[in-house]
């Protein structure tokens, strides 16, 4: 491989098992011409398509909204499709990817996400409407919304799951992503059900689980924050009955204008 | 291997906004038995990329009296006079659809538009919101009022989440990463799928009174594409090749704003809100093709604007095959606030911040006007007459209803993706409450399909699956693009049948049985070849230039001869049988106009 010291040239390790018929994980390098723009995905394309068919991994949309293609490049969590080759590469001109840590490999950098699914069915992530329902929608001001967003935003890819060493640990605990649903929907004013999600997730397995490591924060491709939503859950727990008679008096005017000053 | 066969009552193909609401109103109508399989995690599925808004007459917003066609929005008092209309909506759908969409349909999805928007909001959805509290809106191409309803630039995204839990709140069970490989028809009427699940490789027939094919777009049929990895056209490809017709497959969508050399694709949002196209003289040039709605033009139009400035040596970039989409006077504020992802898209994908430079774009394949044609139901019809294929329904970019004619307006494919995915999902709960049954099938149609992947995996021949495709998307995209003629539409009909021959000795590089995605990208390429025949065949036939449809040795719009839709059965030689569908048209409402923007 006289390629490999040529700035042209990256070597790509990937992480290759077949639990069929693999004994243990191997690192399997690829030499990979480097183009202007090209991404890790990209990378790994070339290597499926040109190189090695039997190289797995997941991915879809490639511009970081359908949430496949997360894994751990370089030793971080993040998704392939958004991120540069060039920025990955070392000074001995390599890239490694592996899996999503934590969870269990189905094939190469594909992994069971079983678990993390379950968790996001745990908190019931559908709205819980109030009886009063308007003609029209629901008035919810600008601010309300903006609060949201910080949740709404995520794609559920996983990259903080399996970057969190209390999930490492422990597969009871709901995450660090549907925590961030829960979030979500103790947050919505439309929602009637906050006072059960907050008693909910302050049980065993919720969020007093969470050690605030942050690597959540730092794993986060939509740059979200979900150990500040826990935190927040947190408080909004201990006030839980205080909590749910704001969120009935709130509901009382969901179809009113809201007044603007 | 494992010869079990699965039943269930409904099996619906696909678990984007199409299928999901189908399955989900099914459920909640009391059918107690629905399946949805996907190829892809549903929450993957590539509604949730889409960005700038859902369309419906919601009169929430209007411009500020005198400010001009891009001017600032306001919200409307309560009481005062409206600005927009169903009628209004259904009258810019018609003529963004190049009078090819059927009236009688478009005027059903319309109507159903302001009811559904609610029904979304109800359920949770995380709309953007106007200052008194209402869903906020903005403009969008094409349409003469803001009725674009969204969630910043992620309204794909909103509306895919809350819907599909909706979904998991009414008990369907979801099979994900099950990708179907075959639809059994038998006298007409459906018998079931055969399926091969990812994870084992295990290839199944699953039975079903109903199958529900929701299976999207086809616009990777095409070099540069906003289209996920995902959007191989299957649904089409499988009805074809089961004797469904497809309709008017020659139109196939550019969007004017994909992300230079990537395709992927910067909202339309971003002119909704005021960005400018320009070339590399700095001229605005839509003013030349558009003057009235210059940038906010539908986007064919918009699409074949930027192409001739390309062609005419006016590009950017150093092929000179870019345009610039200039956000810089909008401002950091407006563009963090209603832009971000576009934002975030630019500087990740093409080194660019849009707050300090103009973004480099091109035209990108983005959306298939054409499809399984169906009813306002999701039935799937058999021929011009409106036959019905029994128990087989298609809803969303799958399906050609026609409501987007030869032209899609934007943020008219959510809307119709919801409006006809409900409606799929009454119908099939009616059909299965009538007391439909469960149709015996003939052999076991799971074989045929083991020796399909067999033959990939142990055959013994050289072609590489990938050298096709990119193949088949130079030539679909050199000669069968936003221009087209007859030599070249030859030419890509030659290339295309050479292809299939060839992938006749394609093989797969990965034996194994277990996560298999070498074996699904050489399925997923079979598609491609299959029904980008039907494209180019339809292309070939119809000798006008009609929306997305631009022929260059047919310029004019041919309403005598061509007001009509394509239909295209597989025949015996495996060639397209091409016969013709009347447009619905409401002669003393809406007759057909020149199209000026």
């Amino acid at each position: 491989m006289s390629q490999n010291g040529s700035n042209n040239f990256v070597t790509v390790r990937i992480q290759r098992y077949n639990p069929e018929v693999d004994k243990k994980p191997r690192l399997q390098e690829y030499q990979v011409k480097l183009k202007a723009g090209m991404t890790v995905l990209d990378a790994l394309h070339e290597i499926k398509t040109h190189h090695d068919g039997s190289v797995t991994f997941r991915r879809s949309c490639r511009h970081g909204i359908c949430g496949s293609c997360a894994m751990n490049i370089n030793g971080r969590n993040t998704l392939a499709c958004e991120t540069p080759l060039k920025d990955e590469v070392d000074s001995r001109g390599r890239v490694t990817i592996r899996p999503l840590p934590y969870l269990p490999v189905i094939k190469d950098l594909v992994v069971d996400r079983t678990t993390f699914w379950e968790q996001y069915l745990r908190v019931k992530p559908w709205l819980v409407p109030p009886d009063n329902i308007p003609e029209k929608e629901f008035r919810m001001s600008p601010e309300e919304v903006e609060a949201l967003h910080s949740a709404e935003t995520c794609i559920m890819c996983g990259a903080c799951y399996s970057s969190c060493t209390v999930i490492g640990l422990n597969k009871r605990y709901i995450g660090p992503h549907a925590l961030l649903k829960a979030f979500l929907r103790v947050l919505d004013p439309r929602d009637a059900a906050p006072g059960e999600r907050l008693a909910d997730i302050a049980g065993a397995d919720g969020v007093y689980r969470c050690h605030t490591v942050f690597n959540c924060i730092d794993a986060c491709p939509k740059g979200l924050n979900p150990t500040q939503a826990i935190e927040t859950l947190r408080k909004l727990a201990q006030k839980r009955q205080k909590f749910e008679a704001a969120r009935r008096e709130r509901q009382q005017h969901l179809s009113e204008p809201i007044s603007v000053k | 291997m494992t010869n079990d066969v699965i039943i269930h009552d409904v099996v619906i193909v696909g678990a984007g906004l199409a299928g999901t609401w189908a399955a989900m109103t099914a459920a909640q109508q009391g059918v107690k038995d629905v399946a949805v399989l996907s190829k892809l995690h549903p929450l993957r599925s590539h509604s949730g990329a889409a960005q700038g808004g859902i369309a419906a007459a919601l009169n929430n917003v209007r411009p500020v009296a005198g400010t001009g066609p891009r001017g600032p929005l306001e919200q409307i008092p309560e009481g005062d006079e409206l600005v927009d209309s169903w009628e209004l909506h259904m009258f810019d759908t018609i003529k963004g659809s190049d009078w090819l969409g059927d009236q009688d349909k478009i005027e059903v999805m319309v109507k159903d538009a302001i009811d559904i928007l609610y029904q979304y909001e109800h359920m949770g959805c995380v709309f953007s919101r106007t200052p008194d509290g209402r869903i906020a809106q903005r403009r969008f191409g094409g349409h003469s009022a803001p009725r674009a309803n969204y969630s910043a630039d992620r309204t794909g995204h909103v509306l895919l989440h809350t819907i599909h839990e909706q979904a998991l709140k009414h008990g369907v069970k979801f099979y994900p990463e099950w990708y179907v490989m075959d639809l059994i028809i038998e006298d007409n009427s459906v018998r079931g799928v055969v399926t091969l699940e990812v994870l084992t490789g295990e290839i199944r027939t699953i039975r079903a009174k109903a199958v529900m094919f929701a299976t999207g777009g086809y616009g990777r049929a095409f070099k540069i594409t906003s289209n996920a990895f995902a959007n191989t056209g299957d649904g089409v490809a499988i009805a074809y090749d089961a004797g469904a017709p497809l309709m008017d497959m020659e139109f196939v969508q550019f969007h004017p704003t994909g992300l230079y050399r990537h395709g992927i694709l910067m909202s339309e949002a971003c002119r909704g809100e005021g960005g400018y196209l320009i070339n590399k003289d700095g001229d605005h040039f839509m003013k030349k093709y558009a003057p009235d709605k210059m940038e906010l033009a539908p986007r064919d139009l918009v699409s074949r604007s930027e192409q001739t400035e390309i062609n005419e040596g006016r590009g950017v970039m150093e092929d000179g095959q870019g345009i610039y989409l200039d956000l810089r006077h909008l401002g950091a504020e407006k563009i963090m606030k209603r832009l971000p992802q576009i934002r975030e898209l630019a500087i990740n994908f093409a080194g660019v911040d849009p707050i300090e430079e103009p973004i480099p774009i091109q035209p990108t394949a983005h959306y298939s006007m054409g499809g399984i044609p169906t009813d306002v139901d999701g039935q799937v019809i058999a021929d011009a007459e409106g036959t019905p294929i029994v128990g087989f329904f298609a809803g969303g970019e799958v399906a050609c209803v026609s409501v987007h004619g030869a032209n899609r307006l934007g943020t008219n494919s959510l809307l119709e993706a919801s409006v006809f995915g409900r409606r799929a999902g009454h119908a099939i709960a009616r059909f299965i409450k009538g007391g439909a049954e469960l149709l015996p099938l003939t052999g076991d149609p799971a074989e045929r399909n083991r020796r399909i992947v067999a033959e990939l995996m142990d055959g013994d021949g050289r072609e590489n699956v990938e050298d096709i495709a990119q193949e088949l998307k130079s030539t679909m995209t050199q000669n069968c693009g936003i221009y087209r003629n007859e030599a070249q539409l030859k030419k890509a009909l030659n290339d295309v049948k050479a292809l299939q021959e060839r992938f006749k000795s394609a093989r797969v590089m990965d034996r194994s049985k277990r996560f298999n995605t070498d074996v699904l990208a050489a399925l997923e390429t079979k598609h491609l070849l299959t029904f980008s025949e039907v494209i180019v065949a339809g292309a070939l036939n119809r000798t006008e230039s009609r929306g997305a449809h631009a022929r260059t040795d047919y310029p004019k719009r041919d309403d005598e001869a061509w007001m009509k839709h394509t239909i295209a059965h597989k025949s015996e030689d495996g060639t397209p049988r091409l016969s013709y569908k009347e447009v619905t048209v409401f002669w003393d409402r809406f007759p057909p106009q020149e199209r000026k923007y």
